[in-house]
């Protein structure tokens, strides 16, 4: 089970950077490891979280060819603090996890350009938040409601066989 | 415990900008040759394995669509087939109906102008039904002609059709010459379908195979020199008083489907409005 988790985390890292045209939709590409780091931070706390959210931002800085430490620090935050928060999120409704991922994202969009503001990395604010940072949100946002929804169903189908089963 | 989750979550952030301190200042290249290093066959191998598998579905799509083109391509050709088919018909109706008419208008007669609805073509009887009747005012035994020639005559007149015996009717026989030595005799139809020429052996004794077979004229039934056939073979019966010739008819009665009704008065010579006649 964890050598699957390492699997997910740092093959999905990886491989958001190289099919990342193929995850697109009308241009903008969801933060497929954002919503992964928050599926898991929900699951499995906050440690975990932090822990996954350091790892793929770190692989994401990489293989990205920016700064390296920046995403691994807004993720690693973002998962430590969605696991924290966790157990007093209602995240199985949809009309939560979009408005909720699209929140985060414009988080990590602001924490992200704010560490670059730090660090004399140049970026255009008002650009980034416009063409960037929001649509990413909002595709987030509905990428995101359904993969946990198809997570759902999946653990329903999984329930139901193993029902059946018994 | 809590004390815990803090401390991993100070070292992460701790890591983090000391990762980006030290690219601050410049040493960032080694950190990410090291990350390279791990990543890059990662990234190569599922660059190779996605553009495998997006090849494949881009060939499978290529393959549904040329399947679908294929098939579309199919149905335009057989549409342009059936088409070209009608196009060839109408083109050929064309080509018989202007002769047809070219005929009508040079021919010194009272003409009316038929189309073939039916063929009796069994052995016993050989006859055409043609949709002119007695509506058109159509008399029994008038000259049924084409283009190429003599068809044969109208036997029976009916309401809107008429019928017409073949010359290859077996109780066909009109009078006819041969065009080129004037040989009189009278030409049969015969149960096989055929045309026999019988002429009397001192009459038709420089007969030849190709000698063209016109209508006699005599009888007022059939007007003069309308085409009937050409001699294929002759039958030299020896002291025998009347000879045969076998016929090859000018007209394919198989195939004729406009035809020319002689309804006026049949008392003209025609062998130079007919080609074999020229």
């Amino acid at each position: 089970m964890r050598a699957l988790l390492v699997l997910t985390i740092a093959g999905g890292s990886v491989a958001h950077a190289t099919l990342t045209p193929l995850v697109s939709i009308a241009g903008v590409t969801p933060d497929l490891p954002l919503i992964m780091v928050v599926l898991l931070a929900l699951r499995r706390g906050p440690e975990f979280g932090s822990l996954s959210g350091f790892v793929t931002g770190l692989l994401q800085d990489a293989a990205g060819g920016g700064l390296i430490g920046v995403q691994a620090m807004t993720k690693a935050v973002i998962g430590f603090s969605i696991g924290a928060a966790g157990a007093r999120l209602r995240v199985s409704q949809p009309l939560v996890q979009v408005p909720g991922l699209v929140v985060l994202t414009i988080a990590e969009g602001l924490a992200r350009f704010a560490l670059l503001q730090i660090f004399r990395f140049p970026a255009p604010f008002g650009e980034l938040m416009m063409y960037v940072v929001l649509p990413q949100a909002l595709c987030n946002g509905f990428v995101g409601a359904a993969v946990v929804l198809a997570l759902a169903w999946a653990q329903t189908v999984r329930g139901r066989l193993e029902g059946s089963r018994a | 415990m809590k004390i815990r989750k803090f401390v991993l979550l100070g070292s992460l952030v701790a890591a983090c900008l000391l990762l980006l301190t030290l690219q601050m200042r410049g040493y960032g290249s080694a950190a990410r040759d090291a990350f390279a290093v791990v990543t890059a066959p990662i990234q190569t191998g599922l660059a190779k394995a996605s553009r495998a598998t997006f090849g494949l579905w881009a060939t499978y799509l290529d393959w549904k669509n040329v399947r679908a083109e294929n098939r579309r391509l199919r149905e335009e050709v057989q549409e342009l087939r059936v088409q070209g088919l009608r196009v060839t018909e109408t083109s050929d109706e064309n080509r018989r109906l202007r002769r047809l008419l070219a005929l009508q208008e040079h021919l010194p007669l009272t003409t009316l102008s038929g189309e073939v609805i039916a063929r009796e073509w069994g052995g016993w009887i050989r006859s055409l039904t043609v949709n002119r009747g007695r509506g058109d005012n159509v008399p029994r035994l008038t000259a049924v002609i084409s283009p190429s020639g003599l068809i044969g005559r109208v036997v029976d007149v009916r309401p809107g059709v008429s019928i017409v015996q073949v010359l290859t009717d077996p109780t066909s026989t009109v009078g006819a010459h041969v065009l080129r030595t004037r040989t009189p005799g009278i030409v049969e139809g015969d149960p096989r379908g055929t045309l026999r020429f019988k002429f009397m052996a001192r009459d038709g004794a420089s007969i030849q195979t190709g000698d063209v077979l016109v209508t006699a004229g005599q009888g007022g039934l059939f007007p003069r020199g309308i085409p009937i056939g050409t001699v294929r073979t002759i039958d030299n019966r020896g002291a025998a008083l009347f000879h045969y010739a076998e016929i090859t008819p000018a007209v394919d009665f198989a195939r004729v489907d406009e035809v020319l009704l002689v309804t006026g008065d049949a008392q003209h010579d025609l062998t130079a409005f007919f080609p074999a006649g020229g």
